[in-house]
């Protein structure tokens, strides 16, 4: 593919010569991310990427293992951080504000860029006392208050009805849907604008999955969502958009339905069809 | 579709092997049908009427592969396409197979009798669709286009064939009332034959859609 075909449609840093295939998105952009790079020691993990993330809609990044998706999904509030040798550069605008800059303080932006992990890890403590502890920390006091944003939060997560009479019990004894939407629901607790969600449903079963994904559909009506999977019927089914990667690039991005009924990149054609990967 | 690309491709493969079956059944239930229609050859009309089972049973035995395919391997992309459209196809190779079965009942209708004129637009007519529905076929084997860049035109040269068929039937049927039954089935073998002329360009369509994901209209 020619680099002025898959040049189409990219802002002048991604055009100017990262060859990724990118229609751009519809409507504001939650997340400008612009020639970012990862390195973790000597190991450039994110080469150069540039992409647009939706606000209030599913983005979805695909990829075989090691391609950087997650890393990728990382730097969006800063988890990459905590890494030793971890590198980061480029520029990811939220709000305006360049959230990579050393002057962003990464403990509040995780408030806002909450983030869901592949094991559900729920805290050793009550269903309720789970959801109000970010509240808590966050200082809130009042009781009735902290009440109904525990109540709402759960309820938003889709877990209400199987828990609503036993809010007093251990979160350890939900089963490992019930913990996962647990753990969505501690995210939205605390008003985040943007949800990060890595392989949220790959140590769930089939039913428990799909309640994760009507979550996700009833979600992306007051957040934003960014999602790592690496079941493509998944990102088919709950995404808007899709992301591409191959050995830290982007290879393509772009309408989900584009990306999985006729992809442009040749190896983007390859890896959905389960030629490799 | 992550795992069994290889079982993937060998099921593939028969479903290919199987709309190939089923495209030279469709078309030589239709050649045989006009040839029946032609020649008033009883024989070849029960030929072409006992092949409706068969047309029938490969139309689910194909049916049946795409959707087994479809829920086991979820496929996508190019895969998608291509199962997509042999479902496609397989409805359209039914249709003209049905088409050969209603030419082989007007040919039944003239038992007995002879022709009012010689038959000649008929078969030709029959050429031209078996023509265009071959080199779709050949197309949807092959990923090769190439092919079927003039069948617009040639489906314009069938519909022309139709419509004098037509004009000519009617000429016959002002003159001779006696006519007018043999004239009606001239006009429905012609009309079936211009039918699938349309379920050939029909063809096409999906089989440009499979190889480059775009849709376009031939006709």
């Amino acid at each position: 593919m020619s680099a002025d075909t898959t040049a189409k449609g990219l802002p002048p840093h991604a055009a100017s010569g990262s060859g990724v295939v990118w229609d751009g998105i519809v409507g504001n952009p939650a997340l400008e991310v612009r020639d970012v790079n990862v390195h973790y020691g000597p190991n450039h993990a994110i080469q150069h990427v540039s992409l647009d993330v939706a606000e209030t809609a599913v983005t979805a990044f695909i990829g075989p293992s090691g391609c950087g998706k997650s890393t990728l999904l990382r730097t969006f509030n800063r988890m990459n951080d905590e890494i030793v040798g971890c590198r980061t550069d480029g520029s990811i605008r939220w709000k305006g504000i360049d959230i990579l800059s050393r002057e962003v303080d990464p403990v509040p932006l995780r408030r806002k860029v909450g983030m869901v992990f592949q094991k559900p890890n729920p805290f050793p403590k009550s269903i309720f006392d789970n959801i109000a502890y970010g509240l808590r920390i966050g200082g809130m006091r009042d009781r009735n208050e902290l009440e109904r944003r525990v109540t709402e939060s759960i309820k938003d997560a889709a877990l209400w009805d199987e828990v609503k009479d036993r809010l007093g019990d251990s979160a350890m004894s939900l089963s490992g849907g019930q913990q996962q939407r647990l753990c969505i629901a501690r995210t939205l607790a605390i008003e985040p604008d943007i949800i990060l969600m890595d392989e949220p449903c790959s140590a769930l079963d089939p039913i428990a999955t799909g309640k994760i994904e009507d979550l996700i559909f009833e979600l992306k009506r007051d957040y934003t969502v960014v999602i790592v999977t690496h079941n493509m019927q998944q990102a088919a089914r709950v995404s808007d958009f899709t992301g591409f990667f191959y050995l830290g690039k982007l290879i393509e991005f772009g309408k989900t339905d584009v990306i999985f009924e006729n992809p442009r990149h040749e190896l983007t054609e390859r890896y959905i069809t389960g030629r490799f990967g | 579709m992550p795992m069994g690309r290889e079982k993937f491709d060998s099921e593939m493969a028969l479903l290919h092997n199987d709309l190939t079956k089923m495209g030279n059944l469709a078309t030589q239930m239709l050649s045989k049908s006009v040839e029946a229609f032609k020649r008033l050859d009883m024989g070849l009309v029960g030929w072409v009427d006992s092949k409706k089972n068969e047309l029938a049973e490969l139309d689910h035995a194909i049916e049946k592969r795409a959707l087994e395919m479809i829920t086991l391997y979820q496929p996508m992309a190019s895969d998608m396409r291509m199962l997509g459209t042999a479902l496609k196809l397989n409805t359209y190779l039914y249709r003209i197979g049905r088409y050969g079965k209603d030419i082989a009942r007007d040919a039944a209708a003239l038992q007995g009798q002879s022709h009012i004129s010689k038959v000649v637009m008929i078969p030709h007519m029959m050429d031209l669709v078996v023509g265009m529905v071959n080199d779709a076929l050949k197309a949807f084997e092959t990923g090769d286009l190439s092919g079927l860049k003039d069948l617009a035109e040639r489906d314009d040269e069938v519909d022309q064939l139709w419509e004098s068929v037509f004009r000519e039937c009617l000429t016959y049927m002002m003159e001779d009332q006696r006519k007018i039954t043999p004239s009606l089935h001239y006009i429905m073998v012609a009309r079936n034959l211009e039918r699938v002329g349309d379920q050939a360009c029909k063809m096409a369509e999906k089989i440009h859609y499979m190889v480059t994901g775009e849709h376009v209209e031939i006709k």
